[in-house]
C-alpha cells in the first residue's frame, strides 16, 4: 500500500514466490502475536501491582464507553430489526409466530450482539487508540516519558488495555437489550407480532442464561484482543503520518480477522 | 459526534461542558445534516465522473488489485469462520425445537445468499477497504498532494475518488460471491462432521430464489458503492498531521461500516415487503 506516489516500492518488496511470501506471512503473524503476549506480560504485572494512572483511566472510559455509546446503540437496533427480517421468511413458513422471540433471540444473543459490536468498537475505539499511541510515538512523546522515568505501561497502555475491555463488555450488555428492543418493534412493524409474545418467545425456556453468558464471555476475549493489538500496533508505528495510517489499517484488519478466530473457538467449546 | 482528538496533556481531561443538552443535541443534527449533504455532493460528482470522466484502466487496475486481491485472503479466513459459526449454532439451536435438520442446509444457503455473504463481507470490507482509502487519502491530504491536484486543475475526486468507486463496486460483488462459496464450503464440513447432515442433503437449493439472489446483489452494489464514497469523505475531509490521519481513519470505519448496516436493513425491509 504506497501511501504516497513519491515513495515508490517499500523496500521489502521483491517480487516473491508463493512459498516465500507464506512463510513471511506466517513469521509476521507469528511476531505480532508474541509481541501482544509480551505486551500482556507487561500490562498484567502493572495491573497485579496496581500501578495505574488513575486519572488516565477515568479519562479513557470517558472517552471509549461513554463517547461510543450513540454508535453502539445505532448498531444494536438497526441489528435487531435486521434479524428480525432475515428471520421473518423462516418463521412465516413454519407458522410459528410464538419462536420469532427465540429466533431473533439466540442469534443475537449468542452471537451477533457480541460481534458487531466488537466490529463497531474496534473500529471506532481500536483504531482510535492506535492512532493516538502511533502519534505520540512518532512526535516521541514516550521517548519523552521514558526521560521523565514515567513507565509508558503503567500510565498509558494498562489504562487503555482495561478501559477497552469494560468498554466492549459494557457495550455488549447495553446492545444485547438495545439490540431485542429493536427486534421486537421490528416484528411488530413487519410481522405483526406483538411485543408480549415476542417477550414470551425469548423467555419461554428455550433460551437460558448459558446463551447470554456465553456472549458475555466472548466480549470479555473480544476486548481483550482489541486491547492488545491496538496497544501494541500503536506502539510500533514508524515513519510518520503515513505510518499511522498503516499502523491503525494493520490493527483494524488484525483484530477484526482475530475476532472470528477467537469467536470460533469459544462458540465451539461453551 | 465531533471527534477532537485530545493529546496526551493532562488538562484537556473532559470536553468544556458549557453547552446544554438541546443545544448538544441541534449541533448534532445539523453536523449530520452537513455530512449528510456532503456525502450526497461527492456521490454525484463521483458518479459523474465515473461515466464522464478521464480513462484510466490503469488506476483503476491497480484499485481492483488493491481492494480485490488483496483482501482475498482476509475475506476468506473470516467467511470460513463464519460459516462453521453459523451452522453450528444454528442446528444447535434448531435441534432443542425441530427433530431433523434436513432443512438446516437449505436454510443456510437462503440466508447466505440474501445476506450473510453479502453483508459480513462488507462490513470486513469496510473494515480493510475503508480504512486503507481513508489513510491513503488522507495522507495525501496531509501532505498537500491533494492540494497540488487541485493546483493542476485536476479534481481530487476524478482522480482518487472515482477509481476506488468503481473498483470497489466490481470487487464488491465478486467477493461476496466468493464469501458465499467459502461460508457454504466450511458451513457444508460442519454440518457433515458435527450432525452428520451429509454434503448432498445440505446442497439444497431448493428454498433459494431469484428474489434471494437480487437481494443479494443488490446489498452488494449498494455496499460496494457506499464503503468508498464514505471512506473517500473521511479521507478528504482530514486535516491535522498524522493525528488527523489516524481519526479520518477511525471515521472511515465507523461510518462505513453503519453505512453497510443501514443499508441492509433499508434493503433487507424492502425486499421483504416487496417479494414477502
Amino acid at each position: 500500500m504506497a501511501a504516497a506516489p513519491v515513495t515508490t516500492t517499500p523496500p521489502d518488496e521483491p517480487a516473491r514466490g508463493l512459498v516465500q511470501g507464506a512463510g513471511s506471512a506466517a513469521l509476521a503473524v507469528s511476531q505480532a502475536i508474541g509481541a501482544m503476549g509480551l505486551l500482556a506480560s507487561r500490562i498484567f504485572s502493572r495491573i497485579a501491582k496496581l500501578e495505574l494512572d488513575r486519572d488516565e483511566l477515568v479519562r479513557n472510559l470517558y472517552r471509549m464507553g461513554f463517547q461510543s455509546m450513540p454508535i453502539v446503540i445505532v448498531t444494536a437496533l438497526f441489528t435487531g430489526g435486521i434479524m428480525v427480517v432475515q428471520a421473518a421468511p423462516l418463521v412465516n413458513r413454519i407458522g410459528a409466530h410464538g419462536l420469532l422471540g427465540w429466533a431473533a433471540g439466540f442469534g443475537t444473543l449468542r452471537e451477533i450482539a457480541p460481534l458487531l459490536t466488537a466490529l463497531m468498537i474496534n473500529g471506532r475505539v481500536g483504531a482510535n487508540n492506535t492512532a493516538e499511541l502511533g502519534t505520540m510515538v512518532v512526535t516521541e512523546q514516550i521517548d519523552a516519558m521514558r526521560v521523565l522515568a514515567i513507565d509508558p505501561v503503567s500510565f498509558l497502555v494498562a489504562p487503555r488495555f482495561i478501559a477497552i475491555t469494560a468498554t466492549l463488555f459494557i457495550s455488549t450488555v447495553f446492545a444485547d437489550v438495545l439490540a431485542l428492543l429493536g427486534a421486537s418493534m421490528m416484528g411488530d412493524a413487519l410481522l405483526g407480532v406483538a411485543p408480549v409474545t415476542f417477550y414470551n418467545g425469548l423467555t419461554s425456556g428455550l433460551l437460558g442464561v448459558g446463551d447470554i453468558a456465553s456472549g458475555l464471555v466472548k466480549s470479555v476475549l473480544f476486548g481483550v484482543l482489541i486491547g492488545l493489538s491496538s496497544c501494541q500496533f500503536g506502539l510500533g508505528v514508524t515513519g510518520g503520518a503515513p505510518g499511522v495510517g498503516r499502523a491503525v489499517n494493520a490493527t483494524v484488519v488484525a483484530s477484526a480477522a482475530g475476532v472470528f478466530v477467537i469467536d470460533y473457538f469459544v462458540s465451539f467449546t461453551l | 459526534m465531533t471527534p477532537s482528538l485530545p493529546t496526551s496533556s493532562a488538562e484537556s481531561l473532559m470536553p468544556a461542558r458549557e453547552r446544554g443538552f438541546v443545544e448538544d443535541l441541534g449541533a448534532v443534527g445539523l453536523e449530520l445534516l452537513r455530512t449528510g449533504r456532503e456525502l450526497y455532493s461527492l456521490f454525484l460528482r463521483t458518479i459523474y465522473y465515473s461515466l464522464r470522466g478521464r480513462r484510466e484502466p490503469g488506476a483503476l487496475g491497480q484499485a481492483m488489485f488493491e481492494i480485490g486481491n488483496r483482501s482475498l485472503f482476509f475475506l476468506t479466513v473470516v467467511m470460513g469462520f463464519i460459516g462453521m459459526i453459523m451452522v453450528y449454532q444454528g442446528g444447535a439451536q434448531t435441534k432443542r425445537v425441530l427433530p431433523d435438520l434436513t432443512l438446516l442446509g437449505a436454510t443456510y444457503l437462503e440466508l447466505l445468499i440474501r445476506d450473510l455473504a453479502a453483508s459480513i463481507g462488507a462490513l470486513m470490507l469496510a473494515t480493510r477497504v475503508g480504512a486503507g482509502i481513508a489513510a491513503e487519502i488522507g495522507s495525501m491530504v496531509v501532505t498537500e498532494q491533494v492540494d497540488a491536484l487541485r493546483m493542476c486543475a485536476a479534481d481530487p475526486v476524478d482522480y482518487l475518488v472515482k477509481p476506488r468507486f468503481i473498483a470497489c463496486i466490481v470487487m464488491m460483488t465478486v467477493l461476496g460471491i466468493w464469501s458465499a462459496t467459502v461460508a457454504y464450503l466450511t458451513g457444508m464440513l460442519t454440518a457433515y462432521v458435527w450432525f452428520d447432515v451429509s454434503p448432498l442433503t445440505f446442497s439444497n437449493l431448493a428454498l433459494v430464489d431469484v428474489v434471494d439472489l437480487g437481494t443479494g446483489l443488490a446489498k452488494c452494489i449498494a455496499y460496494g458503492a457506499a464503503i468508498p464514497v464514505v471512506s473517500g469523505h473521511a479521507g478528504l475531509a482530514t486535516f491535522g498531521g498524522s493525528e488527523g490521519v489516524g481519526s479520518a481513519t477511525t471515521r472511515a470505519v465507523v461510518n462505513s461500516s453503519l453505512a453497510v448496516i443501514m443499508l441492509n436493513l433499508l434493503i433487507s425491509a424492502t425486499s421483504f415487503v416487496l417479494f414477502g
